[in-house]
Order: structure tokens, then C-alpha cells, then sequence
């Protein structure tokens, strides 16, 4: 008989774990004296910007009157020109008649401008997007290289894997930009893209080598026996489904991937990790920024593991 | 239709070398049934697998319909849109459902329509009775059913020749008679068929010609009648013996 044991207790353990967990990181910064500003972080993500109107010249201002949220400025200068000068009501520093000198502050716009995190989340995201599509580009000819019967195909894409697994993804970057990017005359953007990309094709040829090897040697002999050619085969049989099957690495190394890109902060692109160390340097608020840019690295690479979850359940109909 | 002028096959395997197929030379006359028996690892899959070139081989010749797969210049990919192969493992593309299984190939290789691939492959599928399941995916249906699309499949090329390679082995007792009926309904219709099997009674009743292989070598040939019941060399009366 099956004995249906009750999993309570062991969700109240892992409640009880997870308390004690948060209790001692809580009791922890106590002990570091450390005041939390957690009401300073939302205004890197967007903040109102106040945009100082000046008077364009010396001269008068003719009249101030509202039409609908604005106010506008007329503003005649010493030689007769007429400026309409438009800032929001209540803004407004000026009357009628006053005389102004060229710089003077006539009133304000605010704005919504988006912050530096905001900014360097941007950064990362197509940061990552273009270097994981080529990386799996390059991934992919480089797999079907290395299980390519001709020896100088099989030889280049052993080298290239042999490589670029073998060094640390740092000194890449630095090859990159300093070297590469020099004698090329590459921009910083193309020479990090190009390094992330070069990184994760090596380790995506080597997860395609993994999915077409693993696809039954009667999947290929059928596909050919039929008339197909080698190219043929391969589209159409062995690579959709070798692709189903290495969906789970290759999420991993996307994910990878998109964590690796911090890396290129270390060549000024300004992207997340930067963009977070740039705004400590202006706050001081170090724990709250760096909580803040890990949870936003969370929220992307768990986005994208919901993303590859429901293809791989779409995929699975036909098992 | 078929031609095999002393064929050799030689694998190197861990410092040995086999002769899998050694000196083999027959010919298959067209809508001739010919049934290769022999025991384990007497080579005759690997002679069957030559015949479509998905084994490269060592010496000799093998002409299909005036093609020769042992001339370098031979295209082969035509010769094999007119050979058709059934496998013991069915070998269907497990991604695509029944239907395009028999599509593809057509579409891909015939340059076919999809409108006309697809009555091709319906007409085939009524044929070898399993027309209800165009829809499905292969891991739904039984070994049975998988081999009878497999032969669909191959058909849908209309192929000139057929070859079957153990299309009954990885069955389960109960479904090997659905494929024997298939194929038995194949040869009727004059279909030039090479089957490598261990079902002797297929051999007796469709059967031309029964090739007897062991060690590489046909050891003895003939209508099935005289072969089953007066074998002329001892390796054939043992090997009868052992599974009659």
C-alpha cells in the first residue's frame, strides 16, 4: 500500500530556513552601521528633470500670458528681436515690462528623463541580444564543422573551441578592445559584442556538436536512403530535432551569457554593472544598488528561462 | 535492374579486418523477389545496406538501373530516390507527424507540390491500411503501425527497387503479420524487392530466389522451394535446421 506522507512539516522547514536566512542578513547590517536609503534608488530608474529656460539676450520682456499647461514668454531683445519662450505655469520667474540681462532664468519645463540604471539595463538586454544571436550563429557552424567529416573543417572548429574555452572571458574582452579592436579600428560597442559572442559560440558548438551526436545514426541513414542530400538531412531531420533536445543548455548558456556581459564594463560600455557602480559613486549607497542591479539580472534571466520553458512545451508534442 | 559484380566490404575493427562482405556477385532481375537468409553477422544487412550506397564498399560493382555506384562520377542521391529502403528499427522522424513523414521526402526531393504529396501519401497510407492515423506522431503508433508507415514513406518515391532490412525483427509477434501483408501485397504487384529476414514462411510463399549468406559469401541460391527443402551444401542444411 502507498503511504501518503504528509509535506507540511518539511514546507514549514523550508519557511523556517528561509527566516532564519533573511533574519541574520537583517541582523548582520545592523551590526555594519549602515543606513539603508532604499528612497533614493527609484530616481536612477527615472526622475523629473528641471529644464532652466535663460533669456536668449539682453532686453525686456514684452508680455507673459498662459495658454492651456504652459506659459509663454514673450521676450523682446535690446535689437528687436521677439523670442516666444514656453515654460510650465508656475515656473515662471518673470513679469511684464522687467528688464533681463543675456543667461537670466526666465522659468522651467520638467520632463521625464530616464535614469543611468535604466539606461544600462537597456545597454545589457540588446548588449546581450546581439552577441547571443550571433554566438549562436557562429555556435552553429561551429558545431556542424566539428562533426564535419573534412579534416580542415573539424580542425579550425576544435582550435576555435580549444581556445576560447581555455582563457578567461576577462583577458578576451581586453584582447578584444585593446588588440583586435586597435589594429581594426573597432568601436567599443562591436568589440564587446564580438567577445561575448566569440565566448558563448565556443560553448554553443559545443552543445550543437552534443544535440546532433545524440540524434540516432537510422534518423540520418532514413533521411538519406530517401534521396535527401547530407545539407538536406540535416535541416530538416537531424537539426529540429537535435535542437528540441539541446534547449535546456542552451538556455543555460544564455543566461550565462547575459550575466557574462557585465564583463564589458570593464572596456566603458556603459551597461548595468557600470551603470550601478556609477551611480555608488554619486550616492553612496552601496548595498541598495548592488541589491538593486542582482535583482534586475534576476528578473531578465528568469524572463528568459519562462521564454525557453514554454518552447520546450510547445516542442514536446510529438513525444 | 539490380547488378553486383564481386562486391567486397572490409571493416577494420580494433586491429581486425573482417571481410563482412566478400566476393558477393548476383543479379536481381526486374519484379524479381529475392530473400537473403543467413545467420547472425554473415553480412547480409551490410550486403543490403551497399546496395543503396549507405555503406561505402571496398571492390567490385553495384549497378542499379544502369547506374554504377561504384563510378565516382554517379550522382548518389538520384540512385537512391529510386531505391527505396525499409529498417528494422522503422527509423520515422520522430518530429513530424505520420503525414509529413511521407511528405517530406516527396517535397523535398520530387520537388513535389504539398497538395500532390499529400494524396500521394494518403493513397499510400489507405494502402498499407493505417489511413486514420495521418495525423498522429510516430511514438503513438505500434511497431506495427511505425514500419508500415516506414514502408509508406519509402514508397511514396516510387521507387523502382525495395529493399528491407529486417523489416520484422524489433516486432512484436502479433504485428509481424500486418507488415509481412503489406509486403506480400508489394511483391504481388510486381515490385522488384531484395528482403533480408529470418520469416521463412515469407521466403517460401513471395520469394523468387533465396540467397543463403554466411562469412561474407553467398553460399547457395535458388527458387525457395529446392533451397528449403533439398539444400545442396551442409552450412545450409545446419542453418535450416536450426531454424525451421
Amino acid at each position: 500500500m502507498k503511504q501518503k506522507t504528509p509535506t507540511w512539516p518539511w514546507t514549514l522547514l523550508l519557511g523556517l530556513i528561509l527566516l532564519t536566512v533573511a533574519g541574520g542578513i537583517w541582523w548582520a547590517t545592523k551590526r555594519v552601521d549602515y543606513t539603508w536609503r532604499w528612497n533614493r534608488v527609484p530616481q536612477y530608474f527615472v526622475y523629473r528633470a528641471e529644464l532652466v529656460e535663460h533669456a536668449p539676450a539682453d532686453g525686456r520682456v514684452v508680455e507673459v500670458r498662459t495658454d492651456g499647461d504652459d506659459a509663454v514668454v514673450v521676450f523682446e531683445s535690446d535689437t528687436g528681436e521677439r523670442t516666444e519662450i514656453r515654460v510650465d505655469v508656475g515656473t515662471v520667474q518673470v513679469s511684464e515690462g522687467e528688464d533681463l540681462f543675456e543667461g537670466d532664468p526666465v522659468g522651467a519645463r520638467f520632463r521625464w528623463r530616464v535614469g543611468p540604471l535604466t539606461k544600462g539595463l537597456w545597454t545589457t538586454l540588446w548588449i546581450s541580444f546581439f552577441s547571443g544571436v550571433l554566438g549562436l550563429v557562429l555556435g552553429l557552424v561551429a558545431g556542424l564543422a566539428r562533426v564535419s567529416k573534412n579534416p580542415t573543417l573539424r580542425g579550425l572548429a576544435i582550435l576555435y573551441v580549444e581556445l576560447i574555452r581555455g582563457t578567461p572571458l576577462l583577458v578576451q574582452i581586453f584582447i578584444f578592445y585593446f588588440f583586435i579592436g586597435t589594429v581594426l579600428n573597432l568601436d567599443r560597442i562591436v568589440a564587446g559584442i564580438l567577445a561575448l559572442a566569440i565566448f558563448a559560440g565556443a560553448y554553443t558548438a559545443e552543445i550543437v556538436r552534443a544535440g546532433i551526436q545524440s540524434i540516432p545514426r537510422g534518423q540520418m541513414e532514413a533521411a538519406r536512403s530517401l534521396g535527401m542530400t547530407l545539407p538536406q538531412a540535416m535541416r530538416y531531420i537531424i537539426l529540429p530535432q537535435a535542437f528540441k533536445r539541446i534547449l535546456p543548455p542552451l538556455a543555460g548558456q544564455f543566461i550565462s551569457l547575459i550575466k557574462d556581459s557585465s564583463l564589458v564594463s570593464v572596456i566603458a560600455i556603459t551597461d548595468l554593472t557600470k551603470s550601478g557602480r556609477e551611480v555608488i559613486t554619486s550616492t553612496f549607497a552601496t548595498f541598495e544598488i548592488w541589491f538593486t542591479v542582482a535583482a534586475l539580472y534576476l528578473l531578465i534571466t528568469s524572463l528568459l528561462s519562462q521564454v525557453i520553458l514554454w518552447m520546450e512545451r510547445r516542442l514536446a508534442v510529438s513525444d | 535492374m539490380i547488378e553486383v559484380r564481386d562486391l567486397v566490404k572490409i571493416f577494420h575493427a580494433r586491429g581486425h579486418v573482417v571481410r563482412a562482405v566478400d566476393g558477393v556477385s548476383t543479379h536481381v532481375a526486374r519484379g524479381e523477389v529475392v530473400v537473403v537468409i543467413g545467420p547472425s553477422g554473415s553480412g547480409k544487412s551490410t550486403f543490403l545496406r551497399c546496395l543503396n550506397g549507405l555503406e561505402t564498399f571496398d571492390e567490385g560493382h553495384v549497378v542499379i538501373d544502369g547506374m554504377d555506384l561504384a563510378d565516382k562520377k554517379t550522382d548518389i542521391n538520384l540512385v537512391r530516390r529510386e531505391v527505396g529502403m525499409v529498417f528494422q528499427q522503422f527509423n520515422l522522424f520522430p518530429h513530424k507527424t505520420v503525414l509529413d513523414n511521407i511528405c517530406l521526402a516527396q517535397e523535398v526531393v520530387r520537388k513535389r507540390s504539398r497538395q500532390e504529396a499529400e494524396a500521394k501519401a494518403r493513397q499510400l497510407l489507405a494502402k498499407v491500411g493505417i489511413a486514420e492515423k495521418e495525423s498522429e506522431y510516430p511514438s503513438r503508433l505500434s511497431g506495427g503501425q511505425q514500419q508500415r508507415v516506414a514502408i509508406a514513406r519509402a514508397l511514396a518515391m516510387d521507387p523502382k527497387v525495395m529493399l528491407f532490412d529486417e523489416p520484422t525483427s524489433a516486432l512484436d509477434p502479433e504485428m509481424v503479420g500486418e507488415v509481412l501483408d503489406v509486403m506480400k501485397q508489394l511483391a504481388r504487384e510486381g515490385m522488384t524487392m531484395v528482403v533480408v529476414t529470418h520469416e521463412m514462411g515469407f521466403a517460401r510463399e513471395v520469394a523468387d530466389r533465396v540467397l543463403f549468406m554466411d562469412e561474407g559469401k553467398i553460399v547457395e541460391e535458388g527458387p525457395p522451394d529446392k533451397l528449403f527443402s533439398a539444400p545442396e551444401h551442409d552450412r545450409t542444411k545446419l542453418f535450416l535446421s536450426q531454424v525451421l
